[in-house]
């Protein structure tokens, strides 16, 4: 076991400096600088220019921009943001936190309404309460999230006269207010997961309750309760874990969408905003870190794989 | 909406007649800043503006970007107010007098002017903060703009005195508040001045800076020590960014924003029916051309140039781009046509000529045209449809145009680069001839002659529109300029769109600047 987690690790540190030169050439790989963007249809006198360059360090080789990136990176030094001034940490954090948050309830709502509905839709497969599920299913799956965004601002205008506020504010600021803002936005994300999960659940409901073991049961008499969630929603529930993953990427890629409608600080627009502005450390910070989480996440997967399959850890 | 223009046009000859004076306007115009005030108007009351565009920071003198401007001047203040009709009105200046060899301006001063920090404004601040722009080593993308400043005097606390190497008669008008603006002495004396201005403003505008959540929200608050009196009247401002249109029409609706500009009326017709909002449109001082790099490819023969520009009907081009809400124009932008253009039917290559411009493209060397990219920027919607009707008009003699979408941070670097090739451009001024020619048009050094033109009696006559101060000698200047301009074509400027504004009923006297900036937030107010 001592020697697959040293496997992976050297792997994974391999996969993020790989990541850190990748992202760091990409972001420069764009045309356009900060400093024409700062300049815009402005020129003649190339003074200024190339005293922004000198400012931003964009004069100096690339080999040693790198260089002088990587080294602060290796000691958590990201850098500061070239329009904020503020340190790329700290923004990459303000912004995890927003779109952590987000994630977290849509996943946690969608689970509770979308795993009993998948069940429900599962015992009552072919009559009218698994035919309404199904076509929320269908509705959820297909409707686009940005359309549903829009669509729930406009209904709570018209029928509470309510609109969510603008300036965000963290939960630990004030919760109620924190609550008013996010409540828009997971609506609309938890539509398209609770949908994904009752159509997943439906389908592997339907299918454990085809086999023998729970005929077996529910001719020795187990009442329904005992059949349905003791037996088969917890053979249910291994493939559920493998898909809760899967839910989570869809929500992290929904995300970006929201974010944008609701005006939401989170990682997503951060990432945007700064590629259109040519703030190399924030691009290069922020990619990084993404990069750095999905590194993190594999490399969970990967060891709990072990854990599972002990053909593994030898 | 006809009394209105018929208004401005009225203003913009007074103020024709004004700039003749070596005075520009005084301190009795001062109820005319910021738009046209309501008797009615009440303090109080928070609004919110919804944007498609965020400003990356807040600096006005070394951030460029439209966005940034759009909202900085409600917080900092030039010496002048680039009012739409043309004139420099007396902003943080009071009067203004140019010496009779127009190399020199004395501006004297308003007093008890306060900045955001509560220091009084002086004219050693004033003397700093234009120092500070015009320094290029700075950075400031206005510098350019100052370069015949030679030195900065301030003989007494509310004198300042502007040296010229060479005369210039637009110096009232270049010193607004497009770029830089008046700050307190010694403020860029600490290295993290710029990024400060995210966190607090230091200026002299009618609201400071509260919040800036990039990404989010930009708010700012009413300025209590504000030098116009009983301005501004609203409590609070905030700009929402947004992620498109139709997402700014639901707001608007559902009443959570309560202003928003439309780059586009195919956007804002559904919302011409609801009840409780209203839609204006406003003249502008932008324009939306087509440059011809005269560099690139056939375009380096003026022929070539001439027979794509005899082949455009703008008109068509207006219609399917912005469903005509607009002006076609010939060399000036609509909102400076009356003042300073040249009657359309006086420039050459202004009405559809297929046959002759096949010919021009024969004796150029191309009877059987040739092929061209053609590019437009991703997100200047008003840009693709208006690239199809082109390509279509160009192709009856015979160049056929691929057309590229390219982002905007690319755009910018091939434009600074004078490697522009044949692409579309959508640009505003503040409104004087020279600062809407000289810099794009003046061959190089002095000019950064995007569009590689290099032309001698071009340049002449922008220096010379640039000395002269007499309003009529300036005008023949720019006229002739104008005439060479359509005749050579190194851009066809096709039109100018009209700004559309949405507002909610309650938000009250909001008049829209033809530069597209949000100084009549100044004025508006909300009712209850």
């Amino acid at each position: 076991m001592l020697a697959l987690i040293a496997q992976r690790l050297a792997a994974s540190v391999a996969a993020a400096a790989l990541s850190a030169l990748a992202v760091f050439l990409l972001v420069r790989a764009v045309p356009g600088d900060i400093v024409g963007q700062m300049l815009g249809q402005t020129g003649g006198d190339p003074t200024a220019e190339l005293a922004l360059r000198a400012f931003f360090g964009l004069d100096q080789p690339i080999h040693r921009q790198f260089l002088d990136w990587l080294g602060r990176t290796l000691t958590g030094d990201l850098g500061t943001s070239w329009y904020q001034g503020r340190a790329v940490t700290t923004m990459i954090w303000d912004a995890f936190r927003v779109t952590l948050e987000l994630s977290a309830l849509t996943l946690l709502i969608s689970t509770l309404i979308g795993v009993p509905l998948g069940v429900w839709a599962g015992i009552r497969a072919g009559g009218p309460v698994d035919t309404a599920i199904q076509g929320f299913s269908m509705f959820g799956l297909s409707a686009p999230v940005f359309w549903i965004g829009l669509m729930l601002l406009v209904g709570a205008a018209a029928v509470f006269d309510w609109s969510p506020p603008f300036a965000y504010v963290g939960p630990e600021e004030d919760l109620p207010e924190n609550l008013s803002i996010m409540i828009l936005p997971v609506a609309s994300l938890c539509l398209l997961q609770a949908a994904a999960y009752a159509q997943f659940v439906r389908g592997l409901m339907v299918n454990e309750l085809r086999r023998d073991y729970i005929r077996t049961a529910q001719s020795k008499g187990l009442r329904p309760y005992a059949v349905y969630v003791v037996h088969a929603l917890r053979n249910v529930l291994i493939p559920l874990s493998t898909f809760i993953g899967l839910i989570l990427v869809q929500i992290l890629g929904g995300v970006v969408v929201i974010e944008s409608l609701f005006s939401l600080p989170g990682l997503g627009r951060l990432i945007l905003s700064a590629i259109q502005g040519r703030d190399y450390p924030v691009v290069q910070g922020a990619l990084l870190f993404v990069v750095l989480i999905a590194i993190t996440i594999n490399l969970v997967i990967d060891l709990l794989y072990g854990v599972f399959d002990p053909r593994l850890r030898t | 909406m006809d009394r209105f223009m018929t208004g401005r046009r009225a203003t913009m000859l007074a103020g024709l007649a004004a700039l003749a004076l070596p005075r520009i306007g005084t301190a009795a115009d001062d109820d005319m800043l910021y738009g046209p005030a309501d008797p009615q108007a009440r303090r109080g009351g928070r609004a919110t503006i919804g944007s498609l565009v965020e400003p990356p920071a807040l600096d006005p003198f070394r951030q460029a970007a439209d966005a940034r401007i759009r909202v900085s001047v409600l917080m900092y203040q030039g010496l002048f107010f680039e009012d739409d009709s043309g004139i420099a009105r007396p902003l943080l200046a009071t009067s203004a007098e140019a010496a009779p060899d127009g190399k020199s301006w004395t501006f004297r001063l308003r007093r008890g002017v306060k900045f955001h920090t509560g220091q009084t404004m002086t004219s050693a601040d004033v003397k700093y903060s234009y120092d500070f722009m015009r320094d290029a080593k700075n950075g400031s993308p206005g510098a350019g703009d100052l370069s015949m400043v030679e030195a900065i005097e301030a003989p007494a606390d509310d004198v300042v005195v502007f040296r010229l190497g060479r005369p210039n008669a637009a110096l009232p008008m270049t010193l607004t508040n497009k770029y830089g603006a008046v700050v307190p002495k010694d403020f860029f004396a600490d290295p993290n001045s710029g990024t400060r201005m995210n966190e607090i403003s230091v200026g002299t505008g009618p609201f400071k800076l509260k919040q800036f959540r990039p990404n989010s929200v930009l708010v700012m608050e009413r300025f209590a020590d504000y030098w116009q009196p009983g301005l501004p009247h609203l409590d609070e401002v905030t700009f929402a960014v947004m992620p498109n249109s139709a997402a700014m029409a639901v707001a608007l609706q559902s009443r959570r924003i309560d202003l928003a500009m439309f780059s586009r009326p195919q956007d804002t017709q559904a919302l011409e029916r609801v009840a409780g909002v209203e839609v204006k449109r406003w003249p502008s001082l932008n324009q939306k051309t087509v440059d011809l790099d005269c560099n690139y490819g056939p375009l380096k023969d003026v022929r070539v140039r001439q027979a794509i520009a005899l082949a455009l009907d703008k008109k068509a081009v207006m219609d399917a781009s912005i469903a005509g809400y607009g002006k076609v124009i010939g060399t000036m932008v609509a909102g400076m046509q009356d003042a300073w253009g040249v009657p359309i039917a006086d420039l050459p290559n202004q009405t559809v000529d297929l046959d002759r411009a096949k010919r021009l493209l024969a004796e150029a060397g191309h009877p059987d045209g040739f092929e061209i990219d053609l590019t437009t920027i991703i997100g200047y919607d008003w840009m693709d449809p208006a690239a199809v009707t082109i390509a279509e008009q160009i192709r009856r003699v015979g160049v056929r145009a691929n057309i590229k979408r390219i982002e905007l941070g690319v755009w910018i670097r091939n434009f600074r680069a004078r490697e522009m090739g044949f692409t579309f451009n959508d640009w505003g001024t503040t409104p004087d001839p020279s600062l809407l020619f000289y810099r794009h048009f003046r061959a190089a050094p002095q000019g950064a002659d995007f569009r590689n033109w290099n032309h001698a009696r071009a340049s002449e006559l922008l220096d010379r529109g640039q000395e002269v101060s007499d309003p009529a000698q300036r005008k023949a200047i720019y006229v002739e300029f104008q005439k060479i301009l359509a005749d050579e074509s190194p851009t066809i400027m096709m039109f100018s769109s009209d700004l559309l504004t949405v507002n909610t009923a309650r938000l009250r006297n909001y008049t829209q600047h033809g530069t597209g900036w949000y100084f009549g937030l100044a004025k508006a107010w909300i009712a209850a």
